[in-house]
């Protein structure tokens, strides 16, 4: 049993650490902005696709990779700064519709340039691997997991200990009164969205070697990072990253079930709505306005 | 405050002469001038249009009448299909009566996700909706459309990739069913119409309103929360069911997960605080894509353009081009009328 389950949770764990990562970028954005960013997934997968095409016409990948990341943080940033404060007034409601608007507009382009066919993206962590037992394990597999841990403790210190960090935690807690105290509002804004850009190009270079690099697929890996985000009630980290990795392992272990093998995407689905009916009632999900 | 009679009474009160003749003319201009003026291609496309017209209709109902935001709407119009082709394929039924199971079954399924609405509201029960959407269309690409094979799916390798209603004898042409689609699309925005200048609307607006304010005033705040789930899942229901017959049946390709967005997108692009913001948005959503295609250009500008429209709505009119256009037209007419006066005013001689 153990055997069979073996290669499946050894990839559940990784994928798990993605949507862990993801979802601790989420949940700093939505407290910081009030933004539970939809097209997450979205830009992730035009970076990764950027980075397929530089790979392609033969740019290296020390340039390629980091290319990916640094869209998906200007993407991020150029929302963030020019449409997001336009909106900054309204209800989560609104600000999240709208940033479905920008997951029609990224699906559009990608499509449209990129065409409907999966492509893929062989990072060069993955070449390198190691026998354990009758796993292969990658070196992507296990950035996979450490990174997410890695950024989630960074995260919480940088939230506690820096300046910046101090900031987002009360504009979390009183827009209006932080920006009273003079606390440069949009400027840390900002701040929050290029970091979950950069979150957010990480999560899909990952995601595209893990999986493949699908553009509905990858659009959509905001589910099982909101699912995360979700359980951690949009405010807990740690319980964010225990989630994703969750998420991932129970996911991947469907695999060795054939009856609901077919079936195993609804995962994170399942799990959100359930975290949304438990959490969501008003008294337990942190709400912001 | 009063039996149906009565409510049918204040609603047919409240239609005026003029408007009902505009509402004549247009009704006759689309079930006998469009048909005269298209060929085959485009009166498939009208048929797309009136059909998903339907099923805005709904959306827009639920979200501009009774606040609700759904993103599911699509999935439960893939579900509509789905269930009138099961029906088929088990009793052959008269498609009206086809049709009106799907729309219940799929009210029922619809009241099923609408019920998280009773205790989560705003973004909460927008993402639970999305989730909905996304486990919804997950299913139906492994479970595929009933296309006369056996089992609970009645999905056979041997049925083809597309399924089909039967149509009604006095509808086998395509005009003939264009019609037919009309028809039934002036019934569902009658109800429309009617449950809006209703009680329930009143209802609706109360709870949009405040929610605590209504149940002061006694409103029954779930009966119609779950009520305008039921009534937009009963129209992507019978839009469903008609989708069926139409030309080409109704395959798995036609419901991708990205267009559960799309729907929510051209439904607040065209309005959601009247009935027409539907006609709008189904224009939009069917024919946009064709007049793409005609022009040589890729559909995908059509995609891009919903999430532009989207972000403009929220950002500078919330009621839609519905709403919006008929405002701009006054202001342009106003405009050009100070203009003509002015100009008038000047090329007056003094004598």
């Amino acid at each position: 049993m153990w055997s069979d389950l073996q290669p499946f949770f050894v990839l559940g764990i990784a994928l798990g650490g993605v949507f862990a990562m993801s979802g601790v970028g989420l949940v700093v954005l939505y407290r910081t902005t009030g933004v539970l960013n939809l097209a997450y997934g979205g830009v992730g997968a035009m970076g990764a696709l950027i980075s397929w095409t530089m790979i392609d016409k033969g740019i290296s990948g020390w340039i390629a990779y980091p290319g990916c990341i640094l869209f998906c943080a200007l993407v991020s940033l150029v929302y963030g700064t020019l449409f997001a404060p336009l909106i900054s007034g309204r209800d989560s409601l609104t600000k999240t519709t709208a940033t479905l608007g920008m997951l029609v507009i990224a699906i559009g382009l990608m499509q449209m340039i990129w065409g409907r066919n999966a492509h893929s993206i062989t990072l060069p962590t993955s070449y390198w691997n190691y026998q354990i037992g009758e796993v292969r394990i990658s070196w992507t597999q296990i950035l996979g997991v450490v990174f997410p841990i890695l950024i989630t403790y960074g995260t919480v210190v940088f939230l506690k200990k820096s300046k910046v960090g101090t900031a987002m935690r009360s504009i979390a807690n009183d827009r209006e009164i932080t920006a009273m105290l003079g606390v440069p509002v949009r400027r840390i804004e900002s701040i929050a969205w290029v970091v979950s850009g950069v979150l957010c190009g990480i999560a899909a270079l990952l995601l595209a070697n893990l999986v493949s690099l699908d553009i509905v697929g990858l659009s959509f890996l905001v589910v099982p990072s909101l699912a995360a985000a979700l359980i951690g009630q949009l405010n807990k980290i740690w319980v964010t990253l225990a989630a994703g990795f969750f998420i991932g392992i129970l996911q991947s272990s469907f695999n060795t079930w054939p009856s609901v093998a077919d079936y195993r995407g609804l995962t994170p689905f399942v799990l959100a709505i359930g975290a949304l009916l438990v959490f969501g009632a008003g008294k337990n999900m942190v709400a912001r306005t | 405050m009063g039996s149906k009679g009565g409510a049918l009474a204040t609603f047919m009160q409240t239609v005026s002469p003029k408007r009902l003749i505009v509402l004549v003319c247009l009704a006759l201009f689309v079930l006998f001038v469009i048909p005269s003026q298209l060929g085959t291609r485009w009166m498939i496309i009208m048929t797309a249009v009136v059909i998903y017209s339907i099923v805005m209709l709904g959306l827009g109902l639920l979200i501009g009448r009774a606040g609700l935001v759904s993103i599911c709407q699509f999935v439960l119009f893939a579900i509509g299909a789905w269930v009138a082709l099961r029906i088929n394929y088990l009793i052959q039924l008269p498609l009206p009566l086809n049709l009106l199971i799907a729309g219940i079954v799929t009210a029922i399924i619809g009241v099923l996700v609408g019920l998280p609405a009773l205790r989560l509201s705003g973004l909460y029960l927008a993402l639970v909706t999305l989730m909905a959407a996304g486990g919804g269309t997950l299913v139906l690409t492994r479970i595929l459309f009933p296309n006369g094979g056996g089992g609970w799916t009645g999905q056979s390798i041997k049925g083809g990739v597309s399924s089909l209603l039967p149509r009604p004898m006095f509808a086998l042409s395509d005009v003939a069913y264009y019609r037919y689609c009309v028809v039934i699309a002036m019934i569902m925005f009658l109800l429309a119409t009617w449950q809006v200048r209703g009680r329930a609307g009143r209802a609706w607006a109360a709870i949009r309103q405040s929610e605590v304010t209504a149940l002061a005033a006694g409103v029954n705040i779930t009966f119609y929360k779950l009520w305008a789930f039921a009534i937009a899942s009963f129209c992507a229901g019978i839009g469903g069911g008609l989708l069926a017959a139409s030309r080409g049946g109704v395959s798995i390709n036609q419901f991708p997960v990205q267009g559960s967005v799309q729907m929510l997108a051209v439904v607040l692009m065209g309005g959601v605080f009247n009935v027409w913001g539907a006609m709008v948005a189904a224009i939009f959503f069917k024919l946009v894509p064709e007049l793409l295609l005609q022009w040589g250009l890729s559909t995908e500008w059509g995609t891009i353009l919903f999430g532009v429209g989207l972000m403009q709505v929220l950002l500078t009119a919330p009621g839609g081009i519905s709403d919006q256009l008929p405002k701009d037209l006054k202001k342009l007419w106003g405009l050009l009328l100070a203009v003509t006066i002015r100009r008038s005013k000047k090329t007056e001689t003094p004598w």
